[in-house]
């Protein structure tokens, strides 16, 4: 350990000491790694610097989230005949989940089989907090939320008391987390849809 | 080539959504209680989801897509070392991927340690296509893509004529993807932000 002070906080160190300490980190890693790294050091450094203005906060109990967009994970393994029972509904459904859209906070998410079928990848992203958007779910599509995760085993029921226990034992938060529009939520980019369109409408009408 | 599978578009008719209900009361039978109950006070709402036309496409390649947006999935072992180095450089870029924005088609990614730092889950959003998605990836960020996922085992280097064979061959394409505005890139929604704003200050002048 160095004996001297530092002068400033460790998430203020300058861009070049986190830049040392990823070099450093690379050291040993494979040569295509290392040599990728050096050509993109130039961009990083900004970025770095740029990083201390837009970092990706908690969303909460679990998870993070850069500006109003959240990220939730979970893998758990599925309960006997849950894969099959899981996959026989998606197939059904073909990309219909009017439940999502009846929620209203969700952006997207997806429904991964992994390792032959036995666990469950369920990634998302949402609105704003954890835990208001885990009980938006519970009062609004209850049923349809038991439907598709009880075939991840041990699945306590929406219902359950338990249930945001069971969800935090079994999220893993994101390392790294980017949105490209992060000031924009799924009921505001609906909003500026309209906008656009009645902007569009006026547009033709002045031009006729 | 493989050519873009277009799904049924046609209505379903009432019999067909009777015989997958039937098909999917037999599947729960077996189903935990609470499975058991939920699709039983479900039934009216998924009798209007079977009966809507399909939604899932495929994003060419590999992958689904919903209207104009992808999903890729990557679920592989870190080399020695890797979740080290990745965990080192991401928090060196706390959240910032210039170089994501610089592509401009990423919606969102994330990468997840999973089993003590022994996996990296790579998940994202994207618009359109996947080879021309991937190519873009090839020109515009070459090096922050050797960067990233050297940390797996593998990875054969952003510049190997393998490359895209690698990601098709470790992709798990999702068998479920909801996207809540498919009709929408992320230039697009760049494009609608910019109108509203214009609107808002359009607003404020006559006000």
């Amino acid at each position: 350990m160095a004996t001297q002070t530092p002068t400033r906080p460790e998430q203020d160190q300058s861009v070049e000491q986190k830049v040392q300490q990823v070099r450093k980190l690379y050291s040993d890693a494979p040569e295509l790694a290392k040599k990728a790294l050096e050509n993109a050091l130039p961009g990083l450094m900004s970025q770095a610097a740029e990083a201390q203005a837009s970092q990706s906060e908690s969303a909460g109990r679990i998870g993070i989230r850069l500006g109003t967009i959240s990220e939730l994970t979970v893998i758990a393994p599925f309960a006997p005949g849950g894969a099959q029972r899981l996959r026989a509904i998606l197939r059904l459904l073909h990309g219909n989940f009017s439940a999502g859209t009846k929620v209203g906070t969700l952006h997207n998410m997806r429904f991964v089989f992994l390792d032959n079928d036995t666990k469950f990848l369920f990634a998302t992203a949402y609105d704003g907090q954890w835990d208001p958007y885990i009980e938006d779910f519970a009062t609004k599509i209850p049923d349809e939320m038991d439907i598709i995760f009880s075939a991840f085993e041990g699945w306590p029921g929406i219902r359950s008391p338990k249930v945001k226990d069971w969800i935090v034992e079994h999220q893993i938060p994101a390392e790294g987390w980017f949105v490209a529009y992060p000031d924009l939520t799924v009921a505001e980019t609906g909003r500026v849809k309209r906008v656009a369109k009645a902007v569009e409408e006026f547009l033709d009408k002045v031009g006729n | 080539m493989t050519t873009q599978t277009q799904f049924a578009t046609e209505p379903t008719t009432d019999a067909a959504v009777e015989q997958k209900l039937r098909k999917l009361s037999e599947l729960y039978a077996d189903a935990p209680e609470i499975g058991k109950a939920a699709l039983k006070n479900g039934l009216n709402m998924l009798t209007q989801e079977l009966a809507a036309p399909g939604r899932a496409q495929t994003a060419g390649r590999i992958g689904a897509r919903q209207g104009k947006v992808s999903e890729l999935t990557v679920f592989l072992p870190f080399v020695k070392g890797g979740a080290k180095r990745l965990r080192g450089f991401l928090q060196l870029l706390e959240g910032n991927f210039r170089a994501a924005d610089a592509v401009g088609t990423v919606h969102n990614m994330r990468f997840v340690f999973v089993d003590n730092d022994t996996k990296l889950l790579f998940a994202t959003a994207y618009d359109g296509d996947w080879d021309i998605y991937i190519e873009d990836f090839v020109a515009k960020i070459p090096n922050e893509m050797d960067v990233l996922f050297s940390c797996w085992i593998g990875w054969p280097g952003i510049h190997s004529p393998e490359v895209k064979d690698w990601i098709a061959k470790h992709q798990i394409t999702a068998e479920g993807w909801y996207v809540a505005h498919p009709d929408r890139s992320v230039a697009e929604i760049h494009r609608l932000k910019r109108i509203g704003k214009a609107v808002e200050e359009f607003l404020d002048a006559v006000g």
